[in-house]
């Protein structure tokens, strides 16, 4: 195989493990968007909050499983804490309110992680299992990437089949849909969004737990990562499983490549493009909700 | 009458203790102040789009940082570019920007607009991140001339002194929230805040939206642009951060909402309130950001209507007792 | 002449059919009722008059110029006045601020930066005078929002109006209002639509027969009937059409 092709197939993979991670880390976003109006700021924050646990529990058992196992956990009982105490309270103030409040907590989650572990990157190490390259057809594919890949699909499958094959999936599906019919049919509405949000942290947490390794745990993790979610979510459409699903991997790619060959051009490109769906479709390719 | 002469009192008032201002508290505090006003007219532009439009900017930095760097090149480039020039090429850079992107931003408003000022507020970010050769990367501009105040044949008077640069900032930027102010007292002005209130009626009404919204724009870009296009004078050195980024951006939200986005001073207080605790804060611990972030959680939840709007609200209250009693 | 027209105009949202062929005339000077029973199309039609929805198919003329799809605030300058079904009103701004943005759009004063808005006489007089008019003086340094149901209906149209447009269309102005109330809104119509054209939908049937010059039935998008409340009340089949939908009584 030619050093070219390798170089592209790489790339490939690189953008398709980034993409299933923005992926992650979106899809709960337009959710929460879809079904609770907000559209939450500090999202990506919490995968950052994630990554940082699992430093934290990587350290104190030296174990990268538990880690993964536990962090997106502690985040997402922290995301459903944030729900039940402030986001259902400022409710009533209005969407505005909800916005700001999460740039409120945004800028906390930042200044605590910077307190408890300081403002220096910190290195997560691949486990030994999961390092390395493999050969295959000729050409060799980072393992951790593959594992990135792998572990996103069978989150994400499981994620399908909760939603489309169980009942709570119906009713989830149903409140993102119209949230205030849901309610009017008697289902506990509160519980379902509180539900949803943790849900919807822990997925950003498993990402940001995941992409600690990836991208090296600093405070400035939640930005990038942040932006490209936005841009997935606004994109893709509100609400929208299945336009984030394709956004994000064109996103992930558009990254790699255009890191590799357009490294000005793509950034420019990538806002560009979500200005002009923001400007002519508000509610995305795919959206339904405004 | 008597609220007439009450009025007149107090800004005289306000007048001398900024015109004696830096003689009493000494060069820290003088340049602190000059910092207040310059976030006071950046947060103002912001509440004349939100308290007065509707909309949620969520990438101000841009106009304020297209305004800084603007000043910071002209200065670089030119040999002795003017003061004022200086100032106000660096509005006319930002009133520029928001008039290239208003024909897509008065296409939205509510969260659309929020997020459509963030991607561009974003963009620009990163275009100043990359292209070195204009904007100096994460390392910015610095070491500009910082040219005197000349009025030809009469005076000329050195802006490198701190103190006269204070007196120049707070002059220009009085100037700027006077015309501001009145701006929102023209015709015009009622006509942006009847787009907040309902902009289909205003459609019905036979008012032209995007027109008015994009020179409202304009005028909030331009507007931004000057308190960037001092900031750069004031600081020497124009860099992403704190100029661009979006931290930035938030700033001049956090103000306006903490003194109130329902009043045109609000963001005023709000201003002076947040850098006065932030002054008060760095004495105890770094960690400003913290105490902002959560200072801003607070008033969200508890005080929406921002520390105007509990005045007001109290005032009220202590009227209709003194009615009662 | 026929201030207002429109010729064979047809609407449908997404496949669903709303409008079929609608020639309406209106004439200059008289006061049109559009009824029909709920979701026959009365509102979309508005809208498309309005510029709110460009017709699938068909045209519209006002004043024999065509304004199909023309945006609202292009065609209020040229004349046309619309109220809504459900208030909407500004909220936040006083009820003297909201008949001054009507006048302030009337006299054509847009992009005026020059002058204090509360300095202008001549506009703070004109509003004033409207709201006498409209009996909401005592309410004029009111938020609009905290208007009874009734005053809020009446300055809503009113905003319609102080606009002065030649043609004014009303979108059902007494709906929720109590027996006093819409026969005090009927006079407020009379009163301050003199001489000029109007286009009204209305359930309230006596409201129809006491202010209509003409009346258009309206029936799943067609045009059932259009004529005098005289011939209207005869007509079969409006009354089949009616039978078990409103409780009328064509006696």
């Amino acid at each position: 195989m030619s050093p070219t092709a390798v170089l592209y197939v790489a790339q490939a993979i690189h953008g398709l493990a980034y993409g299933m991670l923005l992926f992650l880390v979106a899809s709960g976003l337009t959710l929460i968007f879809g079904m609770m109006g907000i559209l939450n700021i500090a999202h990506a924050s919490f995968a950052m909050l994630s990554a940082y646990f699992c430093y934290q529990v990587l350290l104190m058992t030296g174990n990268f499983w538990v880690a993964l196992l536990i962090a997106p956990v502690v985040a997402g009982i922290c995301g459903v804490l944030t729900e039940r105490f402030l986001l259902r309270t400022v409710h009533k103030h209005g969407h505005l309110a909800e916005l700001l409040i999460t740039v409120g907590i945004m800028t906390v989650i930042l200044e605590i992680v910077k307190i408890f572990w300081g403002a220096e990157s910190l290195v997560v190490k691949i486990p030994q299992s999961l390092s390395g390259l493999v050969n295959f057809a000729g050409l060799t594919y980072p393992i951790y990437r593959l594992f990135i890949i792998g572990l996103s699909i069978v989150i994400l499958g499981f994620m399908a089949l909760i939603l489309f094959k169980t009942r709570l999936g119906k009713i989830v599906r149903a409140a993102v849909s119209d949230a205030d019919m849901v309610s009017a049919l008697g289902i506990n509405t509160p519980l379902v969004f509180m539900l949803v949000f943790g849900i919807g942290i822990w997925l950003a947490g498993v990402a940001g737990a995941v992409a600690g390794p990836l991208l090296t745990v600093f405070p400035g993790m939640a930005d990038q990562l942040g932006m490209d979610a936005f841009v997935v979510v606004v994109v893709g459409g509100f609400g929208s499983l299945g336009g984030a699903f394709i956004v994000a991997l064109f996103l992930g790619e558009l990254n790699a490549y255009g890191i590799q060959f357009i490294p000005r051009l793509a950034p420019v490109l990538m806002f560009a493009f979500m200005a002009f769906v923001l400007a002519f479709k508000p509610m995305g390719l795919f959206g339904e909700r405004e | 009458m008597r609220n007439k002469l009450y009025k007149w009192i107090l800004w005289a008032v306000v007048i001398i203790i900024l015109a004696v201002f830096p003689r009493v508290l000494g060069i820290y505090y003088t340049n602190f102040f000059v910092g207040f006003v310059i976030f006071s007219l950046y947060a103002v532009t912001l509440n004349l789009l939100l308290g007065y439009m509707g909309v949620l900017s969520f990438g101000h930095a841009m106009f304020f940082g297209t305004g800084a760097y603007t000043t910071a090149i002209a200065l670089t480039h030119i040999q002795g570019f003017p003061l004022l020039p200086a100032v106000l090429v660096g509005g006319l850079a930002g009133g520029l920007l928001a008039l290239i992107l208003s024909p897509l931003l008065v296409r939205v408003s509510g969260t659309a607009f929020a997020m459509l000022t963030l991607a561009f507020g974003q963009l620009i970010f990163v275009l100043a991140l990359k292209y070195r050769e204009v904007t100096g990367g994460e390392d910015g501009i610095g070491g500009y001339p910082i040219p005197p105040l000349n009025i030809p044949g009469v005076l000329s008077v050195d802006m490198t002194d701190q103190i006269n640069f204070y007196y120049f900032a707070v002059a220009v930027i009085a100037v700027c929230l006077l015309i501001l102010w009145f701006y929102t007292k023209t015709p015009f002005g009622s006509l942006v805040v009847g787009i907040r209130d309902n902009a289909m009626r205003m459609d019905y009404l036979g008012f032209n939206l995007p027109q008015t919204k994009a020179i409202n724009l304009t005028v909030c870009g331009a507007f931004a642009g000057i308190a960037g296009a001092v900031h750069a004078l004031l600081m020497k050195l124009v860099s992403t951060v704190g100029v661009l980024d979006i931290h930035n951006s938030f700033a001049p939200i956090m103000m306006a909402y903490v003194g109130g986005v329902g009043s045109f001073f609000g963001p005023i207080i709000g201003s002076g309130v947040l850098h006065l605790l932030e002054d008060l804060v760095i004495r105890f611990t770094a960690r400003i950001g913290l105490v902002n972030g959560a200072i801003f959680i607070l008033v969200v939840l508890y005080v929406p209507m921002g520390l105007v709007g509990l005045f007001s609200a109290a005032k009220a209250k202590w009227f209709h007792k003194e009615k009662v009693s | 002449m026929n201030i207002l027209e429109t010729k064979g105009v047809y609407h449908d949202f997404s496949g669903l059919q709303v409008l079929f062929d609608v020639n309406l005339q209106v004439e200059e000077g008289e006061r049109h009722a559009v009824i029909g029973p709920n979701g026959a199309g009365k509102t979309t039609l508005f809208n498309v008059i309005t510029g709110t929805y460009q017709p699938s198919r068909g045209q519209v003329f006002f004043k024999g110029k065509e304004i199909t799809g023309a945006r609202p605030h292009k065609l209020m300058r040229l004349g046309v006045g619309r109220s809504f079904q459900i208030t909407s009103t500004f909220n936040r701004l006083t009820t003297f601020q909201n008949i001054r943005l009507a006048i302030l759009s009337k006299k054509g004063i847009r992009f005026h930066l020059f002058r204090k808005v509360d300095k202008m006489q001549d506009i703070t007089k004109e509003t004033d005078e409207v709201l006498r008019r409209i009996n909401l003086d005592r309410e004029r340094d009111m938020p609009a929002g905290m208007l009874s149901y009734g005053k809020h209906r009446s300055l809503e149209i009113s905003l319609a109006l102080a606009a002065d447009p030649d043609l004014i269309m009303l979108d059902e102005p007494t709906a929720g209002m109590s027996r006093d109330e819409t026969h005090y809104a009927v006079e407020l119509i009379r009163r301050l639509t003199e001489g000029k054209t109007v286009v009204i939908i209305e359930h309230d049937m006596d409201v129809v027969f006491s202010l209509a010059d003409r009346i258009t039935v309206l029936h799943y998008g067609q045009i059932l009937a259009t004529g005098p409340p005289v011939e209207i009340r005869q007509n079969q089949a409006v009354k089949d059409a009616y039978l078990g939908e409103t409780e009328v009584e064509f006696v």
